[in-house]
């Protein structure tokens, strides 16, 4: 598959990146490379092969509906995000 | 042009479990304070893993169930990507490719039948407030389990549509999986709207109304974009494939962001969260617990109690045990039910007091001596009423229904015997003397003001039609 510019820059927009036009071309070359290497695996006929989800092979992983205490609190959470009010994450005007 | 509306429903629902789906901090965070209710994991601290709740994973099968969907054996998580603040992860965990929930379908008092695709689990966003120059993002409500139900384009009209949507939030609650409260969003529908003119075999370009949150906006939501898209077709235009917002107050939809062009979400796998197995034994033995469904109301009740009245009271899920106890019980019959029914439809829910008397409803042993004593003419309509109302009454509501009748004295006389002393004593008075003498003579009306003073003379608890039998007996 052959990777170009546009590619490149969907990528960027839907990973939230913001890349200058040399990152774009040496992203470019690398991607193609990658891609031409993992292509090798094409060859291999899995027809009927049910893919591999999980590689642990567990089942039903869960646990009982009871509430727990939290270590964290809301204070040492809400510090984590660069702005706060009223309680809450300030963010940018969205929408 | 005449167009045939095609519509299909999505609509989430917010499973009532006691912690969250991925982590074990309270889900209910009705009136709590912003950011109470979060973990490090809802948060999305790196190295911070899910922890599947088994609960929601038992409610989806009930809730599977009271839809008539099949329930898979295997299923599995996805991540969804998409960055908005609302989602700390930057992506949601959902079932994409192998639900939980399968086909099944619901249907309407009208016989209306809507087909399910499917249902999923899948955690919820949080909320964002938005203000003039920035936002705030309250986590509370990130990951609280939702279904996710996906019907088939079945439904073909706006009154179809509120009747369906009405439906899932009765089998939703009957199957005990969620709270229901539609005012603060436990279930959200989106709505797609297509139209084609009559008779074509082909579907129109649908419209995605999203988020709406009552039956009512549903249906004036798909009354309006059925006239909006006949008027651009009627004008020779065309139907954008769109994603709009609903106003309530203005009664008009509104094209939101266009990000249908970036709709490239990447599914992949969910490596966090081992695939879900479940055993034919224990589907079974979980659907075993479904209580009954207003469909199997519907069905036992729909001889007895009128259409209109049953649907009202269906809206009621522990109303309707009540009732089924009734049934129950020997002393309810054809008679007994249809007068409670009546009872409780009438004078609860006309006068609105419904929230907070169906909090503690009376027992169906009260109810049945109540049912009882009218039908024995002890009771008379106003009375039964009256003491209908008294078994809410805190003061009241433990006293069995004769005791609560006899403090009210409201029992009618029925003793012939004592009904033909008060009789007597009431043709003594001079003042009937010439009512009588006007009966006797062939005026029939007067009949009326003799039965009245018997039951001033008795202070209202004479049984009307027995003193009006006694006085046509003396007076032949």
């Amino acid at each position: 598959m052959n990777v170009d510019v546009d590619t490149i820059n969907h990528l960027a927009e839907l990973s939230n990146f913001s890349i200058s036009e040399k990152e774009c071309e040496s992203l470019k070359k690398d991607l193609g490379e990658i891609l031409k290497y993992v292509s090798l695996l094409d060859e291999v006929d899995v027809d009927g092969v049910e893919p591999t989800y999980q590689v642990f092979e567990m089942e039903n992983v869960w646990r009982e509906d009871a509430i727990l205490p939290q270590e964290a609190n809301r204070g040492q959470l809400l510090a984590l995000s660069k702005e706060q009010k009223d309680n809450q994450v300030k963010v940018p005007k969205v929408l | 042009m005449k167009y045939y509306p095609t519509i299909g429903i999505e609509c989430h629902v917010q499973l009532s479990t006691k912690t969250k789906l991925f982590s074990e901090v309270d889900n209910d965070a009705r009136g709590k304070e912003p950011n109470s209710c979060v973990s490090p994991v809802d948060y999305a601290l790196p190295g911070m893993l899910p922890r599947l709740n088994k609960e929601a994973v038992r409610f989806c099968i009930l809730a599977g169930r009271a839809m008539n969907c099949e329930i898979n054996a295997f299923s599995r998580f996805d991540r969804k990507h998409y960055f908005y603040p609302d989602s700390p992860k930057g992506y949601q965990i959902t079932q994409f490719y192998q639900p939980i929930i399968g086909a099944g379908h619901v249907d309407l008092p009208s016989g209306v039948s809507v087909r399910i695709n499917h249902a999923h689990l899948e955690g919820d966003a949080g909320k964002l407030t938005h203000f003039d120059t920035y936002s705030l993002v309250d986590f509370n409500r990130v990951d609280t389990p939702l279904i996710e139900i996906v019907s088939e384009p079945d439904i073909h009209s706006a009154k179809d549509a509120h009747d369906y949507c009405k439906e899932l939030w009765r089998l939703m609650r009957y199957a005990g999986v969620t709270y229901g409260d539609l005012y603060n969003g436990n279930m959200r529908f989106d709505v797609n709207v297509s139209i084609a003119p009559e008779g074509s075999k082909e579907l129109g370009t649908r419209a995605e109304v999203k988020n709406l949150n009552s039956f009512r906006s549903v249906e004036r939501a798909v009354e309006y974009e059925i006239s909006r898209q006949s008027k651009i077709l009627d004008k020779g235009g065309k139907v954008i494939q769109e994603t709009l917002g609903w106003n309530d107050a203005t009664g008009v939809t509104t094209g939101q962001r266009s990000k249908e062009e970036a709709k490239d979400y990447r599914y992949m796998p969910e490596p966090d969260l081992p695939p879900i197995h479940l055993s034919d034994e224990y589907i079974k033995s979980e659907s075993e617990k479904l209580p009954m469904m207003p469909a199997d109301y519907r069905e036992k009740f729909g001889k007895v109690i009128k259409e209109d009245i049953l649907e009202i009271l269906l809206d009621y899920p522990a109303l309707m045990q009540k009732l089924d106890e009734m049934a129950c019980d020997k002393a309810a019959d054809t008679v007994a039910l249809p007068l409670i029914a009546n009872l409780f439809a009438s004078v609860l829910l006309a006068e609105e007091k419904s929230a907070e008397y169906l909090n503690d409803l009376p027992s169906a042993k009260q109810l049945s001596e109540l049912a009882e004593m009218n039908e024995k003419k002890e009771l008379s309509s106003t009375a039964t009423k009256e003491v209908f109302l008294k078994m809410f009454d805190p003061q009241m509501k433990n006293k069995d229904a004769r005791t609560i009748a006899k403090e009210l004295g409201v029992v009618q006389e029925n003793d012939l015997g004592a009904l033909e002393a008060i009789v007597d004593a009431v043709l003594k008075k001079p003042e009937t003397l010439k009512a009588q003498e006007d009966f006797k003579a062939g005026s029939e009306k007067v009949l009326g003001f003799l039965v009245g003073q018997v039951m001033k003379e008795s202070k209202g608890k004479a049984n009307p039609s027995a003193v009006q039998d006694i006085l046509r007996k003396k007076l032949a």
